[in-house]
């Protein structure tokens, strides 16, 4: 089992929170409600709170290093690009669908899938830059 | 795998100082000490300093720059 340092320990409480969080979000509900992100962003916040609460309450030494800063900075940067592809690929995929008819400007509930997409790219982008952050402690970088 | 190599590990042990006195005197983790001695990680030219000063050789004696075999 190896020692993971401070840093190693909130990435991995924030990826089982985002798990925990976004997983039954995006599998087991409908996403069509703003209240349900707007609970969902509350939710995730708590369980983060808690957990970093919990690992700094057990971890007696909290130093952060250059090597940490560098492996955030590689984690965003993996964060950043996954956003923008897909970005792109959404808005192609809105162009294709708009031009051949398939959605319907007029539902007034549009803007909440559109709601509910966005805030799944955003998601996926940060579940993305967590993991990155995860593999580079791994791989001593 | 050419570049940066150190011998932080073979100091250390001739001082007889754990992987987190060497990361305590320097001012960074314990995994960073390891990725170092594993040639995982190339320090800044700060941290390199501090490590050499806290192993108590200079530069050189510490760290060697080894430059990457061209092809062909």
């Amino acid at each position: 089992m190896p020692i993971l340092s401070y840093r190693e320990k909130t990435l991995y409480a924030s990826l089982i929170a985002e798990i925990l969080v976004y997983g039954p979000y995006f599998f087991l509900h409908q996403q069509n409600s703003v209240n349900k992100v707007g609970g969902m962003i509350a939710a995730i916040i708590a369980l983060q709170i808690l957990l970093q609460l919990l690992i700094a309450l057990f971890t007696r030494n909290r130093v952060t290093d250059e090597r940490d800063h560098l492996i955030e900075l590689r984690g965003y940067r993996a964060g950043y690009l996954t956003l923008a592809s897909l970005m792109v690929l959404g808005l192609a995929a809105l162009w294709f669908h708009a031009t051949r008819g398939d959605i319907n400007f007029e539902n007034h509930r549009i803007g909440l899938h559109f709601l509910s997409v966005f805030f799944g790219m955003l998601v996926i982008a940060d579940i993305t830059k967590t993991a990155t952050q995860i593999v580079s402690y791994r791989r001593a970088l | 795998m050419a570049g940066i190599r150190n011998r932080i590990r073979e100091l250390r042990a001739a001082r007889e100082m754990t992987q987190q006195d060497l990361a305590d005197r320097v001012g960074v983790t314990r995994q960073t000490v390891i990725a170092m001695e594993q040639d995982k990680y190339s320090p800044s030219l700060e941290t390199a300093f501090k490590v050499a000063l806290a192993l108590g050789v200079t530069l050189e004696q510490c760290f060697q720059y080894e430059p990457r075999r061209e092809r062909g």
